[in-house]
């Protein structure tokens, strides 16, 4: 689905050349401007030959062109990796000499860890909570944007996508003002309405902390698949809707049986992007909640930060990291093979 | 009979009534978004003394004297040019880098080529939040720690598999007749790449460039860990260490957070097609 939305845009006269001269090739190259290949149709007279591939040159300029992006992606990506798995299996306070301790820290985090499952507990909810609050939102505001007889839809669109926009740490300190016990807009604004009863220290309140977090959260989700939702809503054929209508179908029928039906790629597809942001989330928690209060809003991401830096205990760190790698990792797999389905589906 | 009259006067206006309906709805719900946002910027504006009195109002005073100090107080001219100093060069970099690469992997053959890009590939799957103890003591080693570099070397690393997925998709999109062609001509394999494959990709160069400026932007786990001097810090490093120390001055945090949102906005407003294109590109990663 990606691809077709990137397809460059074929000139009209490269299309009209390329079709004279070779009726069977697929045509969804060539961007709107380009001499250079425009020239090439006109001296071959649209008919492009094939060359006799030059292997020795081509071998040699290969390494060359990959070298510069893999020397650092190596060193900066890989080479940490290799460095995290065996800092995992050492017992490494950041000073001292490593110790290797085999799976010791696996068999603590896995086994006797309270911490940790909480953390992980607090991913799953999130992820739970993810797939279903932001997405529904999502969806609504991309039905709202192409299928209601609105006025200025590119100004909505703009607009419901803003916070997306907006670095972390922007989101966390209008939220933190918002969520502020005495003089936040929250509790104000419950004052100003006479609903002063409810006012509650937000973030304070082990119960309130984590669905606090979780609405700040959803204020910048819903965007993103909004827009997925939208690109896949005006790709329906409208006669679909038409057709529907005239067997008679009121609106829940037509959102059933036509709607899902031809969005059901692209909410696959947001579904496990979300599921992978779950396991991720740490901008919004650090600097918010810090996990708390007590482990309430405690995640993964967080719970290794703390061991790793303020606790000095980078070996466990890294293996709450490698654990969290995992995870993560097993979810992009799953996105990966889904994909890959969807696009023969397609 | 009379009502049928009465709703066939009507009916002309029936379309016209749903869309204003509609758009009415649309524009609380756009309220519901843009509230906060505004609401920072009245705070920015008023007095201290307003803001414990009277929360909710407009600014009696506009207190536009805010905005400047709390960019002087709080250093942000040192964050904003922390912010362009990395982004601009690791989004550079990594489109180049991405784009030889990415050429390598679709045209050209070599030995290794699959191992290599499923090594590239491996990259897709994991966050810089996985990787950040091993950063940390790499930048100590090295001596990196607490200089850009070290926001700019792993933010390269990190963009560089799916710049190079992208790119590679696209390219193997192009017909090989073109690039024979180019051959044939007496073009090399550089002169190809960057005449005739590089303009055609331009749609996804555009994209990828949106979303890795803004990643690299509002990074804030790797400034976080890897900075710890003040003039070193990048914009939401910066703004998080701002807002711990003055966390009780609310309207000059206010205008702390304005300064750091509102050029973001007046550039997404510009270009906002762009960026819902590159960002929702890019969240496919």
């Amino acid at each position: 689905m990606m691809g077709s939305r990137l397809e460059p845009r074929l000139s009209q006269y490269a299309r009209t050349r390329i079709q004279v001269a070779r009726p069977q090739l697929p045509v969804r190259i060539l961007a709107k401007k380009h001499t250079m290949a425009e020239n090439m149709l006109d001296r071959h007279n649209g008919v492009l030959p094939t060359a006799r591939p030059n292997v020795w040159g081509k071998r040699l300029q290969g390494y060359l062109f990959i070298i510069p992006a893999f020397v650092l992606y190596a060193t900066f990506f890989l080479w940490p990796l290799i460095q995290l798995v065996q800092l995992s299996l050492t017992d490494w306070d950041g000073l001292s000499p490593k110790h290797f301790i085999g799976l010791g820290n696996y068999r603590l985090l896995l086994f006797d860890d309270e911490v940790f499952w909480k953390a992980f507990g607090h991913n799953a909810l999130w992820l739970l909570a993810a797939e279903v609050l932001p997405i529904a939102l999502g969806l609504v505001l991309a039905i709202l944007l192409a299928r209601s007889p609105m006025r200025g839809r590119a100004f909505f669109r703009a607009l419901y996508f803003a916070p997306q926009v907006l670095s972390s740490v922007i989101v966390a300190v209008i939220w933190r003002w918002i969520y502020n016990p005495t003089s936040g807009a929250l509790n104000t604004f419950l004052r100003a309405i006479g609903l002063g009863s409810l006012q509650r220290g937000w973030l304070g309140d082990s119960l309130l902390a984590f669905p606090a977090l979780f609405i700040a959260y959803t204020w910048v989700g819903y965007g993103f698949t909004m827009v997925i939702f939208l690109a896949a809503l005006q790709d329906i054929d409208e006669t679909l809707f038409d057709a529907a209508k005239v067997d008679g179908a009121n609106w829940l029928q037509q959102f059933r049986h036509v709607l899902v039906p031809s969005i059901r790629g692209p909410l696959t597809t947001v579904l496990l992007i979300t599921a992978i942001g779950s396991f991720q989330v740490f901008d919004l928690v650090f600097i918010l909640t810090r996990g708390g209060p007590g482990f309430a809003t405690q995640v993964l991401a967080m719970y290794m930060y703390q061991n790793a830096f303020p606790f000095s205990r980078v070996g466990y760190g890294a293996t709450i990291a490698v654990t969290l790698g995992v995870i993560i990792l097993v979810f992009s797999l799953i996105f990966l093979r889904v994909r890959n389905a969807l696009r023969e589906e397609a | 009979m009379n009502t049928d009259r009465r709703r066939r006067w009507l009916r002309p206006f029936r379309g016209f009534v749903a869309s204003v309906g509609w758009t009415v709805i649309a524009a609380m719900i756009g309220l519901v978004v843009a509230v906060p946002l505004v609401w920072v910027v009245f705070t920015a504006l008023k007095s201290s003394r307003q803001v414990s009195l009277d929360p909710l109002g407009l600014p009696d005073v506009w207190h536009w004297e805010n905005i400047p100090s709390a960019w002087q107080v709080g250093h942000f001219e040192r964050y904003f040019a922390n912010s362009v100093l990395v982004s601009v060069p690791s989004v550079a970099i990594t489109l180049i880098l991405s784009l030889l690469a990415a050429y390598a992997f679709a045209v050209l053959s070599f030995k290794g080529k699959s191992i290599l890009f499923t090594l590239f590939l491996a990259g897709l799957t994991l966050p810089e939040s996985v990787l950040i103890i091993p950063l940390f003591y790499e930048m100590v080693a090295l001596g990196l720690l607490n200089t850009l570099w070290a926001l700019i070397l792993p933010q390269i690393a990190l963009s560089l598999p799916f710049a190079i997925l992208l790119l590679y998709g696209f390219i193997r999109g192009l017909p090989k007749e073109l690039l024979d062609a180019g051959r044939i001509d007496g073009c090399t394999e550089w002169s190809l790449l960057f005449q005739v494959v590089a303009p055609l990709c331009r749609p996804a160069l555009l994209s990828l460039m949106v979303f890795n400026f803004m990643w690299a932007w509002n990074s804030f786990l790797l400034p976080m860990i890897l900075i710890q001097v003040d003039s070193q810090r990048t914009l939401p490093a910066g703004l998080n260490y701002f807002q711990g120390r003055y966390v009780t001055n609310l309207p000059l945090l206010m205008a702390g957070a304005a300064i750091s949102f509102l050029p973001v906005i007046v550039v997404y407003a510009i270009f906002q097609r762009q960026f819902i294109k590159g960002i929702t590109t890019g969240a496919f990663r």
